[in-house]
């Protein structure tokens, strides 16, 4: 054994990646078939047992077969995003069905608008690859984001401003609903044709929505220029990967566990409300206990953050068994002593396509001679505008159901959320650039312990997704939380 | 970069790795970006720091974290592209 000295001995003893005659065993056939069954039985908490089995063995035979990882990366991936139309696991089959009643067209079915609409995205993908391979001088070369946003604009305009109808609209939505969940997939790889080592087109392909990474419109793992560069380089690496991978599946399900048991605690047996009842209720005029109401708000945050952890230990988990040596999605954010350290650590892939797609691009463009300002716009347009953007590029469905101008409305209230989170992320960028520290005593980190999850928990108001309740309803029961009527 | 120059790059990213609880050895060629040492936040506080030493303008450069990922890396990019 080789463990790290002066360690608590719990950490040592979950350090099992460390541990050489496990390393070693994992790159054995015994020990892979051992890696393999562990993480089926873990995977299988979130996928059918079919599927855990699927995306388990996709991945270690990406991770073992070298000379197939192209082929093996780009068939699973679409495999698994094939299959989940055929069992309805997306909501894109949902979202054309709506527009298919409106335009009363019942004769071609959701699932093979939704099949041809996939593979249409799947050419326009790589014929956007080759095209800003050639002419790098164009727009969605030098702008991908911009460029794949005024897309969505257009095709938003388009479907839903009385400008279609009937087969053509439907064509469209359902091209529309299958690019979305695709966008910052595309625009990593885009961002990567300008790399001297960037991957084949195929790999690139695969990495869109990944066999490992469910549903979800973040790209853990980001594109494949990322994935290239944190593949496992030895047996040994990849064993200690691969461990790590099972350990942090199997930390994923504590993660559900603990949220079950929750549930059945605050729902069950505590009647504790969920935000948006809290909320109606309040606005009711119902006797509504200020304890209530904060129970409502802290559990509905935790369930937010235990489902967040959970998600992203689950895709990471998946990822590091096909040997990428990914950092984790989410790092002890309860330890967070500032809020950029929160944003850091909660979600770091989603923090990361932020700052990708907006930090970036404005830090090297704007107010270059004022250090803190153009620190402070910078985060701001991650944190907020960027943060706005994903969020209302996502729920593209809302566009069919509720129309244009309603789901703008509806928006008021996250678009505030952003606005008041990215202030705070972005002064607190500026304080730390400056030098500030938290102090590091017990007293002292408490204090920054209340004073960023109070801060979390009380903006978590205005971030619930139901888009139920108004801004200013949002902000009179947030007002009632405090004794404000 | 002169010896001088490194060591300060050394000091700065020690200094970010602490903060992010990393209390691992440094090596020249080792991977920070990328690997997941450090955050892309990290990286544009190295940029800031690049630009006031040493008289860098990034907006000319195609950036990619390529070119900052290491200590060897940085002095590489630095070498090429520092304007004093």
């Amino acid at each position: 054994m080789s463990l790290a000295p002066g360690r608590p001995a719990l950490r040592d003893f979950l350090a099992i990646d460390e541990r050489e005659r496990l390393v070693a065993l994992a790159q054995t056939v015994r020990g892979r078939v051992l890696l393999f069954v562990v993480a089926v039985l873990a995977v299988s908490t979130y996928n059918s047992w079919s599927e855990a089995v699927f995306v388990v063995a996709a991945a270690m035979a990406f991770a073992t077969l070298e000379k197939q990882r192209q082929l093996i990366l780009f068939a699973a991936t679409y495999a698994m995003a094939f299959s989940a139309f055929w069992l309805s696991e997306t909501a894109i089959e949902e979202n054309i069905a709506v527009v298919a009643a409106q335009e009363g067209i019942g004769h071609v079915t959701p699932l093979l608008l939704a099949h041809l609409a996939l593979i249409t995205f799947m050419i326009f993908s790589w014929s956007a690859l080759m095209v800003v391979r050639k002419h790098k001088s164009f727009v969605l070369a030098r702008r991908p984001v911009i460029a794949l946003l005024a897309i969505y604009v257009v095709f938003c305009g388009l479907t839903s401003l009385d400008l279609l109808h009937g087969l053509p609209r439907l064509a469209l939505w359902s091209f529309l609903s299958v690019y979305t969940p695709y966008i910052w997939f595309l625009a990593y790889a885009l961002g990567d044709q300008r790399a001297r080592d960037r991957s084949p087109d195929t790999f690139q392909l695969g990495t869109f929505h990944p066999f490992w990474g469910g549903p979800s419109s973040i790209p853990f793992g980001k594109g494949a220029g990322f994935l290239r560069k944190t593949l496992s380089k030895t047996p040994a690496d990849l064993a200690v990967t691969q461990i790590k991978g099972v350990k942090l599946l199997l930390w994923s399900n504590l993660l559900l566990g603990l949220k079950v048991v929750l549930t059945w605690l605050c729902e069950e047996q505590l009647n504790i409300p969920s935000v948006e009842l809290a909320v109606g209720a309040y606005l009711d005029g119902q006797g509504f206990p200020i304890a209530l109401g904060w129970s409502a708000l802290l559990w509905s945050t935790a369930k937010f953050c235990l489902r967040t952890a959970y998600w992203g230990h689950l895709f990471i988990g998946g990822a590091r068994l096909a040997g990428f040596r990914l950092p984790r999605a989410t790092w002890r954010p309860l330890e967070a002593q500032t809020l950029i350290e929160y944003f850091n650590r909660f979600s770091y892939y989603f923090k990361e396509l932020l700052v990708d797609f907006f930090f970036v691009p404005t830090f090297f463009r704007v107010f270059r001679k004022h250090p803190r300002l153009r620190m402070f716009f910078a985060t701001f347009m991650a944190a907020g505008v960027g943060n706005a953007i994903f969020h209302f590029v996502r729920e593209v469905d809302l566009l069919a159901t509720m129309g244009l101008a309603a789901s703008i409305e509806s928006f008021t209230s996250y678009l505030f959320y952003c606005l008041v989170l990215a202030t705070g992320i972005g002064i607190s960028q500026v304080r730390a650039n400056a030098g500030y520290r938290p102090s590091p005593t017990l007293a002292g980190r408490l204090w920054s312990f209340i004073t960023v999850w109070g801060f979390v928990v009380c903006l978590h108001v205005f971030s619930d997704e139901s888009r139920e309740h108004t801004l200013l309803e949002r902000s009179s029961f947030l007002g009632s939380l405090f004794g404000v009527s | 970069m002169n010896v001088d120059g490194k060591l300060k790059l050394r000091k700065f990213l020690k200094e970010a790795l602490e903060k992010h609880g990393d209390q691992g050895e440094l090596s020249d060629s080792e991977s920070l970006f990328v690997s997941g040492r450090l955050d892309s936040f990290s990286m544009m506080q190295l940029v800031m720091q690049l630009e006031e030493a040493f008289g860098l303008d990034f907006s000319t450069v195609d950036f990619d974290v390529s070119l900052i990922d290491s200590l060897d890396e940085i002095a590489a990019f630095v070498d090429a592209n520092a304007s004093a």
